[in-house]
């Protein structure tokens, strides 16, 4: 390392703000939260659903190889969405998104595609937001244990 | 430690100022249901870095809440851009980023960009206002040095990386025992963990 290291420790506003009193209690403050979260719900259904149709497109186009841009894109899409699922109480379909990116990611660095291992993934992802029966926590981690596999099998 | 969820504990972020950086309006949306349920009540909503970057030139914000940003993780290039623009006390206000994948080639720019904490995705209310307390009491120094500004990234005081020579002052030479005494035999180590009798 070059040149001169300074170290200095700056007013933590935050901290003074936070003690201040009033405000709300733990519990309170994250019930309030879940509340409001709760009436985000079937926004995010919609939204899941439509981001599932684009990933659907965009690997129709991808055909047999795909060019780094549209592989891009399906990542960017993907990763993008991690979080919403959790929301909406389906928190195996954000395992399935990480599985997914996780899989690009690693067929990116490698320069390769695998249309089945990308296939299998999205397939998942439609019986997760679809079928209730699928989110039951035996038969989400039979999948998920399944798809992590598929997708470890690019990691170096 | 974690936080109870069924705490009575009083935190107060009436008075706090938040920056939310979010391309994703339903990430964004997620993120203000979050915050306004614990009571912030000045949230900044900023949906591009050019917005957050104007934001910062004119406002000033105790807490700062960033998304990563796709691959190329421009929330990670907002938030170095923040530590070293200079403008306070912005540019040392407490910096959460929140992140639903860091692809293997952001990994090193995600560490070194400047934030207190990364939050991966989902995120729960829990989760965020854990780290939110926790940023709040840590009250970290900041570095400041040609390729670094931000809070130190060593808080755990376990010094140096293992393998790595200490490059500050404090870094102590690791404990050595002394090689004049003959080490401690494994006899005596595996009857120290044996249960024993004894009369009382």
């Amino acid at each position: 390392m070059s040149g001169a290291v300074q170290f200095h420790t700056p007013e933590n506003r935050l901290a003074k703000l936070m003690r201040v009193p009033g405000g709300k209690r733990v519990a309170d403050a994250l019930a309030d939260a879940d509340k409001g979260l709760d009436g985000l719900r079937g926004e995010c259904l919609d939204e899941l659903t439509a981001v599932l149709s684009k990933a659907e497109k965009l690997v129709a186009k991808a055909g047999a190889l795909p060019g780094a841009a549209l592989v891009g894109r399906l990542y960017a899409l993907v990763s993008a969405t991690i979080g919403l699922p959790t929301t909406c109480g389906l928190p195996s379909l954000d395992a399935m998104l990480v599985s997914l990116s996780d899989l690009l990611d690693h067929m990116t660095s490698a320069k390769t595609w695998d249309a089945d291992a990308v296939e299998v993934h999205l397939r998942a992802f439609r019986l997760l937001l679809h079928t209730e029966a699928a989110r039951d926590g035996a038969g989400a981690e039979a999948i998920l244990g399944g798809l992590r596999q598929i997708s470890q099998r690019y990691a170096k | 430690m974690g936080l109870d969820p069924k705490s009575k504990a009083q935190f107060n972020l009436e008075r706090a100022s938040v920056l939310l950086l979010d391309e994703n309006p339903m990430g964004m949306k997620i993120l203000v249901q979050i915050l306004t349920g614990f009571g912030a009540r000045t949230l900044s909503r900023c949906g591009s870095v050019e917005k957050a970057e104007q934001a910062i030139g004119h406002g000033q914000y105790d807490l700062i809440i960033v998304d990563s940003l796709g691959a190329a993780g421009a929330g990670y290039d907002f938030v170095r851009w923040l530590r070293s623009s200079g403008i306070q006390p912005n540019c040392f206000a407490p910096v959460l980023i929140t992140a639903g994948h860091t692809p293997a080639s952001a990994v090193s720019q995600a560490r070194d960009c400047g934030a207190h904490f990364i939050l991966a995705k989902p995120m729960t209310p829990k989760l965020v206002l854990e780290r939110i307390i926790w940023i709040s009491k840590e009250g970290r120094r900041f570095v400041e040095c040609d390729s670094y500004v931000g809070p130190d990234r060593r808080f755990k005081t376990e010094g140096p990386p293992r393998g790595v020579l200490g490059r500050r002052h404090e870094d102590a030479a690791p404990a050595q025992s002394d090689p004049s005494t003959p080490p401690i035999e494994q006899d005596s180590v595996n009857s120290m963990n044996n249960t024993r009798r004894v009369q009382i």
